[in-house]
C-alpha cells in the first residue's frame, strides 16, 4: 500500500501520484520544495517563449500530416488589409500552426473589416508564429498534457462569420440562467451574439461589448499585450485567430453590481474557435466577471476551444474572476488566463472545471504594484478519460503582497488524470509578501493519476509563505465529526468526496450557478464504484 | 429549564435527602489498593449505572505521549458531573477518549457504557448508542449543508433505536422545534456545517446537534469557551433543558462560570492525567479563590487528618 512517486527526468520538483490496484485514499507524501529553479525554458518568463526545438518535431509531423512531410502554404496577396509582407512564403513552420491560420485565412476573405487593434493583434502574432513550435510532452510545461488530440483536429472553420442562434443555442442559454446577473453576454463561436445579450442594467459609463462595436475603445489599445508577452503558444493562436473581441471596460471609480456573465457557447459549427476577451477595470473599480463555456449541442464532433482572456487592474481596482467549464466530453478546451495588478488590486479567481476531454489553463498573474492581494481557487473533476491541467504563475515582485492559492482535484477514473504546475516565485523587492499554496488531491479509484507540482521560489528574506500538497485522503477530522454523530464512516466519505469541492465553489455567490456544478459533479461521481455502495467497508 | 433542573434536584432528595448527598460529597471516600488509586466514589442519586472509567490510561497514538494515568469516574443516570483541571492534565483527552478519537491509543483500563465494552465500540456506534461530545472547536465541513448533517446524524441514532429514519420534511418538523427551544434561527439549517460561524455559533451548533441526537451522556468540552455572557447563558440554559431524568452530562470546563448556570453534582480535579479530587460545587469555589495550589492545599489537610491520603 504505498503511493507511486515517481520523479523523472528534468522536473525535480514534480510528484507523480498514482493509485494502483486495491489502494484507496491513502495518505501520499506530497514531495515538494521552495528554492530550486527551473529551466528558463519551463518557466515560461518574460523572454517569451523559448520552446526547445529539435529534429524529432518534424517527424512527429510527418506522421499527422501523413502525405504531407512539410506543409507549405501560399496565401494571395489580397489579404483584409492588404496582405503585409511576411504573409508570402510559410506562414508558420509548425505545420497544425499553418494549416490553423490557413482555415482562419479562407474565412477572412469574405470577412468584413476587423476593428483596428484585433486587425493589429493578428498580424502581430501571425509574425510570431512563424517560427513558433507547438509543445510536445517533451516541453516541461507539457510533460503530462499531451496535446495531440488538438493538433490530429483538423482546423476548420465554417463559412459564416455571424451565426444565427438556433433552438440548440437558445436551449443552451436557457440552461444557464444567472438571475443575480448584472449583464449577460452570450459568445458564440467566438462572436459576441448581440442579439441574445443584455446590457442594458449596466452602470452608463461601463461598456461591455464586442470590440467591432466600439472600434475606438481606448481600452483596446491593451489588447493582447500581456499574452504577446507571456501567453503560451495557444495564446499566440488565438491572438491570430480571435474574429471578435469581448471587451469589458469599467472606467476608474464605477462599481459593478451583480455579476457580468459570459457565456461563451460552441455551437460545433467550426471544429476550432477562439474566443477572447480584454477586461480593464479602472481604479477603485470593482467588478464581477463569470465566464461559463457550454456546449456544443449534442452529436457534434470533436471540437477545439482556445480561449484568451487578458485581465487588467488598475490601482486598488478589485475582481472577481468566475471560470466555470462545462463543456460536452469531446471538448478539446485551452485557456489563457492574464493578469495584471497593480497597487492594492485584488483579483479572486474562482474556477470550476468539469467538462471536456483535455482542458488547460495556463494563468499568468503578473504584479505591477504593492499590497495586492490574489486569491486563486480552482476545484477540477477528472472522469473518465478526462484530463484537466492547470498551469498557473504568479510574480510577486514588490512588497507586502498576500497571495492565496487552493488547488482541489479528484481524479474518479482510472483513465482520467489531473495535471497540476502552481508556480509562486517570490522576487528578491517583494518583502513582507504573505503567500499560501495548498493543492489536495483525491484518487478515487485504482490507476487514477495526479501529476502536482506546487512550487514556491522565494528570493526576498522577509516572507511568510507556505505551501502544501496531499494526495489521496479526506480530511481525517471532517471524517471523525461525521462519526462522532453516529454516521458511518463509508458514508461520510461519500458526503464529503461529494462536497469536495465546494471549498472552492462556495465562493460562487449565486445558487443557479453553484446547482449546475454541483448537478456535473454529481453526474461524474455517480459512476464510481467507491461510491456507489454507502456501506461498503473501506479498508 | 429551571423546572426540569428542579425538577432533577427533588428526584434526589426524595431518593436520598439532601443531608446525605452533601454528607456524601464531603466525604470524598476512596478506596485504595496498594499504591494505586482505585475509585474516587462520590454517591449521589442511585440512579442506575451509565458509564464507568475504571483505571483509564491513554497515550497520543503519534507521539506515544502518555496522557491519561488511570482515571476513574462513575457517571449514573440524573447525575451532572464536572472536570476541571490546569492546561494539559488530560481532561480533553478523557473526553475524546470516550468518544473514540483516533488521535489517542487506550494502553489500559476500562470504560463500561449501560454494562457494555465502550473501548470495544467504533466512533459511530458509540455516538449511535448515545455517547455525545461537543468538540472544543468543531471543525468546518464547506459543502455539506446543517440539515443534512444533522439529518444523517439523527437517523444513525434513529436506526439504532429501531425508530423509523426521518424523510427530509419530517426532520424539518422534527428540528423545527428543537431549535426553537434552542433559541436559534432556522437559517443554521440552511448553512454549511460550521462554515464561516463565529465561536458562538459554533457551540450553539453542537447543542443542536446533542439535541437532535438525545443523547444519554453529553460530554461538553469547554463549552463554555469563547462565548460572552449572554451567550454563555443561552447555552447553558440549553444544556439544562436537554437534561433527562435518565441522562447524565459530564462537563470540562476552567472557569466556574459554567457551573453556575449548570449546577453539577460532583467537581472532579484533575491534573497529571488522573482525578486527584473529587467533591461537590465547593470544590470550585475553592479553586476560583486560591486556584490549584488551593486543592492540593486541600488534599494535604485532609490527609493530615487521616481522611484520606492522594496520590501525588
Amino acid at each position: 500500500m504505498e503511493t507511486l512517486c515517481a520523479q523523472q527526468g528534468l522536473s525535480a520538483q514534480g510528484s507523480t501520484f498514482t493509485a494502483r490496484q486495491g489502494q484507496r485514499f491513502v495518505p501520499g507524501p506530497a514531495s515538494c520544495s521552495g528554492r530550486q529553479h527551473l529551466p528558463r525554458a519551463a518557466q515560461g518568463l518574460s523572454k517569451g517563449q523559448t520552446y526547445i526545438q529539435n529534429g524529432s518535431r518534424s517527424c512527429r509531423a510527418r506522421s499527422i500530416n501523413g502525405k504531407q512531410p512539410v506543409v507549405q502554404i501560399t496565401v494571395s496577396a489580397e489579404g483584409p488589409n492588404g496582405a503585409p509582407q511576411e504573409s508570402l512564403g510559410v506562414v508558420a513552420e509548425d505545420g497544425w500552426i499553418a494549416r490553423t491560420l490557413a482555415a482562419y485565412r479562407k474565412d477572412a476573405d469574405n470577412a468584413q473589416t476587423l476593428p483596428g487593434p484585433l486587425e493589429e493583434m493578428r498580424m502581430d502574432c501571425t509574425a510570431a508564429l512563424r517560427t513558433q513550435r507547438m509543445p510536445t510532452t517533451r516541453n516541461e510545461e507539457y510533460r503530462f498534457t499531451d496535446i495531440t488530440p488538438i493538433l490530429q483536429l483538423e482546423p476548420q472553420v465554417a463559412a459564416s462569420a455571424t451565426v444565427l442562434p438556433g433552438e440548440a443555442i437558445a436551449a443552451l442559454v436557457e440552461a444557464s440562467p444567472l438571475k443575480e446577473a448584472a449583464a449577460r453576454v452570450v459568445v458564440i463561436d467566438g462572436v459576441v451574439a448581440r442579439q441574445l445579450s443584455d446590457t442594458d442594467r449596466l452602470p452608463q459609463q461601463v461598456f461591455v461589448g464586442s470590440l467591432r462595436d466600439a472600434p475606438t475603445l481606448p481600452a483596446a489599445q491593451h489588447l493582447g499585450k500581456q499574452a504577446r508577452l507571456r501567453g503560451s503558444p495557444f495564446a499566440l493562436v488565438n491572438g491570430a485567430t480571435a474574429e471578435d473581441v469581448l471587451c469589458i471596460d469599467v472606467p476608474e471609480g464605477v462599481t459593478v453590481e451583480g455579476p457580468i456573465h459570459v457565456l461563451y457557447i460552441t455551437s460545433g459549427a467550426s471544429s476550432t474557435v477562439a474566443p477572447r476577451l480584454l477586461c480593464m477595470l479602472g481604479a477603485d473599480s470593482s467588478a464581477e466577471v463569470i465566464e461559463e463555456f457550454v456546449g456544443p449541442a449534442k452529436g457534434a464532433d470533436t471540437h477545439f476551444s482556445n480561449a484568451v482572456a487578458e485581465m487588467d487592474l488598475a490601482e486598488r481596482a478589485q475582481l472577481k474572476h468566475g471560470y466555470v467549464a462545462l463543456e460536452g466530453r469531446r471538448a478539446l478546451h485551452m485557456k489563457g488566463t492574464l493578469v495584471r495588478q497593480a497597487a492594492l488590486s485584488s483579483y479572486r479567481l474562482t474556477e470550476a472545471r468539469l467538462g471536456g476531454r483535455l482542458t488547460r489553463q495556463d494563468i499568468f498573474i503578473e504584479q505591477v504594484g504593492e499590497e495586492t492581494q490574489t486569491d486563486m481557487g480552482s476545484f477540477l473533476l477528472c472522469g473518465d478519460e478526462q484530463l484537466h491541467d492547470l498551469h498557473s504563475k504568479l510574480r510577486l515582485e514588490h512588497p507586502r503582497g498576500t497571495a492565496n492559492q487552493l488547488h482541489k482535484c479528484i481524479v474518479a477514473a482510472g483513465r482520467g488524470r489531473g495535471v497540476f504546475d502552481g508556480a509562486v516565485k517570490v522576487e528578491q523587492k517583494a518583502q513582507k509578501t504573505d503567500a499560501g499554496q495548498l493543492s489536495r488531491n483525491l484518487l478515487l479509484v485504482p490507476r487514477a493519476t495526479v501529476n502536482v507540482k506546487p512550487n514556491l521560489q522565494i528570493v526576498a528574506d522577509d516572507v511568510k509563505c507556505t505551501h502544501g500538497c496531499a494526495v489521496s485522503d479526506l480530511e481525517e477530522s471532517q471524517l471523525f465529526y461525521f462519526r462522532a454523530r453516529g454516521v458511518d464512516a463509508a458514508t461520510a466519505r461519500k458526503v464529503l468526496v461529494y462536497s469536495f469541492g465546494a471549498e472552492v465553489t462556495g465562493n460562487f455567490a449565486y445558487a443557479e450557478l453553484r446547482a449546475r456544478i454541483q448537478a456535473a459533479v454529481d453526474k461524474t461521481l455517480a459512476s464510481v464504484p467507491v461510491l456507489e455502495e454507502p456501506n461498503a467497508q473501506i479498508a | 429549564m429551571n423546572s426540569s433542573a428542579m425538577q432533577h434536584s427533588s428526584h434526589c432528595t426524595t431518593l436520598r435527602g439532601t443531608a446525605y448527598v452533601r454528607q456524601t460529597l464531603c466525604c470524598n471516600r476512596r478506596i485504595r489498593q496498594g499504591k494505586r488509586l482505585l475509585r474516587g466514589v462520590v454517591t449521589l442519586c442511585a440512579g442506575k449505572v451509565l458509564l464507568e472509567v475504571k483505571d483509564l490510561e491513554a497515550k497520543v497514538a503519534e507521539t506515544g505521549n502518555t496522557i491519561l494515568r488511570g482515571v476513574n469516574l462513575t457517571i449514573r443516570e440524573g447525575e451532572t458531573h464536572a472536570i476541571m483541571g490546569t492546561n494539559g492534565s488530560g481532561k480533553s483527552t478523557l473526553s475524546k477518549c470516550l468518544v473514540g478519537h483516533p488521535d489517542y491509543e487506550i494502553t489500559g483500563g476500562s470504560v463500561t457504557y449501560k454494562g457494555e465494552d465502550l473501548l470495544e465500540m467504533e466512533p459511530e456506534e458509540r455516538a449511535r448508542a448515545g455517547i455525545f461530545m461537543s468538540f472544543q472547536s468543531p471543525v468546518e465541513i464547506p459543502g455539506v449543508s446543517n440539515s443534512d448533517f444533522l439529518r444523517l446524524a439523527a437517523n444513525a441514532r434513529r436506526k439504532q433505536r429501531g425508530e423509523p429514519e426521518l424523510e427530509p420534511l419530517e426532520f424539518y418538523g422534527f428540528v423545527m422545534p428543537k431549535l426553537a427551544a434552542l433559541k436559534m434561527n432556522p437559517d443554521f439549517l440552511n448553512r454549511d456545517v460550521n462554515a464561516n460561524f463565529s465561536g458562538g455559533e459554533k457551540k450553539r451548533n453542537e447543542i443542536l446537534q446533542l439535541s437532535v441526537l438525545e443523547a444519554d451522556v453529553a460530554v461538553l468540552d469547554e463549552i463554555d469557551s469563547g462565548l460572552d455572557i449572554d451567550a454563555l447563558r443561552d447555552v447553558a440554559d440549553a444544556v439544562n433543558g436537554l437534561k433527562r431524568p435518565d441522562s447524565a452530562t459530564l462537563m470540562v470546563t476552567h472557569y466556574k462560570r459554567l457551573l453556575n448556570y449548570v449546577v453539577p453534582e460532583a467537581v472532579h480535579i484533575m491534573e497529571a492525567g488522573r482525578i486527584i479530587y473529587s467533591g461537590g460545587l465547593e470544590v470550585a469555589d475553592i479553586l476560583e479563590k486560591d486556584g490549584y495550589e488551593g486543592i492540593k492545599t486541600l488534599i494535604k489537610k485532609e490527609a493530615a487528618a487521616g481522611r484520606e491520603p492522594v496520590a501525588a
